[in-house]
């Protein structure tokens, strides 16, 4: 399992939870080290989560150890920018690609963004909360 | 002679039979060459996750079937199992195995579909038959069971839909007992033929650090060397009560990762047969009624499910704010597949591109979303 004391020895701001690890704006420095070998290796990023909380956007990164079976989370809120980390899993670049496109976060150092689903031309990101809201008619559980 | 003129750029699809819905590949040829490579998506995208919250957690269980409706059941369970676990529910341990075995069948019937159109591609015309007609088989027994052939929306929070009658239960297992004869069969056409394997063997070789580093899950990653298997290490359901075998090749080429599905195969048929002896003798509920689907109000919270599905790791994220999901985001395999092939078809020869694109297993809905 994760050696709290240490990450918390080389991150003083970080929050450690039972689930999850709270990092304030940017992630790369944290997960960097989470990956590297003589720490637990998370060799999978299985996945970026965004969530629009209006004030902010929320990033989970969901890695996980192939070698000691654990999944972790690391969480950061963000404004419009942050930094990018195709340099550490490669599977980044879609997640990347996609939280731009439909929640429009720029990632710095991912050379290569665009948007995944829609025409370069579409205005808007369609994820955001404040994007359509006419379609609460279909709750009909009221 | 510039660069501009040695090299030709052409659009493979997107609408090109053998790219399994709608994937645009822009590929960039030297000769038969391929020099360079991009994956254009979303030709297909139908904003699954911003549909959820707008609806109420009930009205989004149809529509999570049509995420990769080769395999509609994974992603219904893997709903069902963040709603479930959010509502702290348990669901009787029949319609676990029921589950399961709907999950399994679902898995043979994907298998099946890959197995004919991967050959097909390769220029195989009657593997095709053989799989569809067997596929065919599962697909009556689903028709029977749910009502659909394809888009099930069966599996409901804390349980399923309706009990498996016994007559059901008999097509399984006549299907149980003749189908290891029928992979054989596949197996006696397609393994050691000559075309095929050389069409195959060191063709699209995915090595285990770059598995890893794309997040490739399923077959593909257990054909590159890693026995990770979330059946076996994230138990879910009743998996840990059943005895089945996970296998994996060293290989990490495409004739690699047709032996592991073909094994797939036969360790499926394995737990649907264990399935079947429970279900037989459980007279237990299906579904637990405490669940009152149509009135769900769930306080805030979050849970990821973890499912093996056919094409690898499916994950449901649900962060639930009362009447609807505040957030569902989806995880599934084909997503990251798709963003392998530049590693893979740089430099191999455009009359290769199918056979490797084809050995990945790929479904276009599952990427866009």
């Amino acid at each position: 399992m994760i050696n709290i004391d240490l990450l918390k020895e080389y991150f003083p701001d970080i929050t450690v939870n039972d689930d999850y690890i709270f990092v304030e704006h940017d992630a790369f420095d944290v997960i960097s080290f989470l990956k590297s070998k003589n720490y637990v290796d998370f060799d999978v990023l299985t996945q970026i989560i965004a969530t629009d909380y209006v004030d902010f956007v929320q990033l989970s990164y969901r890695l996980y150890s192939t070698v000691s079976n654990d999944f972790l989370n690391v969480i950061t809120n963000v404004q419009n920018e942050t930094s990018s980390i195709v340099k550490l899993y490669k599977s980044a670049h879609f997640d990347e690609c996609e939280i731009y496109d439909l929640f429009g976060i720029n990632f710095i150092g991912n050379d290569n963004i665009h948007r995944l689903y829609m025409p370069e031309s579409w205005v808007g990101h369609p994820l955001l909360k404040s994007y359509v809201q006419n379609d609460e008619r279909l709750v009909w559980n009221d | 002679m510039t660069n501009l003129l040695k090299t030709m750029e052409i659009n493979v699809g997107p609408q090109h039979p053998s790219t399994h819905g709608v994937l645009r590949l822009v590929l960039e040829l030297d000769g038969e060459i391929i020099k360079s490579c991009k994956p254009v998506v979303g030709y297909l995208h139908r904003g699954i996750e911003k549909m959820a919250e707008s609806r109420s957690y009930l009205q989004y269980l149809p529509i999570v079937d049509r995420i990769d409706y080769l395999g509609g059941f994974f992603n219904s369970y893997a709903y069902c199992d963040c709603i479930e676990n959010l509502l702290n529910v348990e669901i009787p341990v029949k319609a676990q195995y029921i589950r399961v075995l709907c999950m399994e069948l679902n898995r043979i019937a994907s298998h099946l579909l890959w197995l004919g159109t991967f050959m097909l591609d390769l220029g195989a015309s009657s593997p095709l038959f053989y799989c569809f007609r067997d596929r065919e088989r599962i697909l009556h027994i689903f028709e029977a069971l749910t009502g659909q052939r394809m888009m099930y929306n069966y599996f409901t929070f804390g349980g399923v839909r309706f009990d498996i009658p016994n007559e059901i239960l008999e097509d399984i297992s006549s299907f149980v007992e003749d189908m290891p004869e029928c992979i054989k069969d596949y197996e006696n056409i397609i393994t050691t033929n000559p075309i095929f394997t050389s069409r195959c063997v060191n063709k699209g070789i995915i090595t285990k650090r770059n598995a890893l580093q794309y997040s490739i899950t399923g077959a593909n990653l257990r054909a590159s060397g890693v026995g990770l298997d979330f059946r076996k290490s994230c138990p879910y359901l009743t998996y840990d009560n059943l005895e089945f075998d996970i296998s994996y090749a060293d290989g990490g080429d495409a004739y690699s990762r047709y032996k592991v599905r073909i094994f797939e195969l036969y360790s499926s048929l394995k737990i649907v047969e264990q399935c079947i002896d429970f279900i037989r003798s459980s007279s237990e509920p299906i579904l637990n009624k405490s669940v009152k689907p149509v009135m769900l109000n769930i306080p805030e919270g979050e849970y990821t499910s973890i499912v093996e599905a056919s094409r690898g790791l499916t994950s449901c994220t649900v962060k639930a704010g009362g009447k609807t999901p505040y957030r569902v985001k989806w995880r599934t395999g084909s997503y990251y597949a798709v963003q392998l092939l530049p590693e893979l078809l740089v430099n191999c020869e455009v009359a290769d591109m199918m056979a490797i694109f084809g050995s990945l297993d790929v479904i276009l809905p599952e990427v866009d979303k």
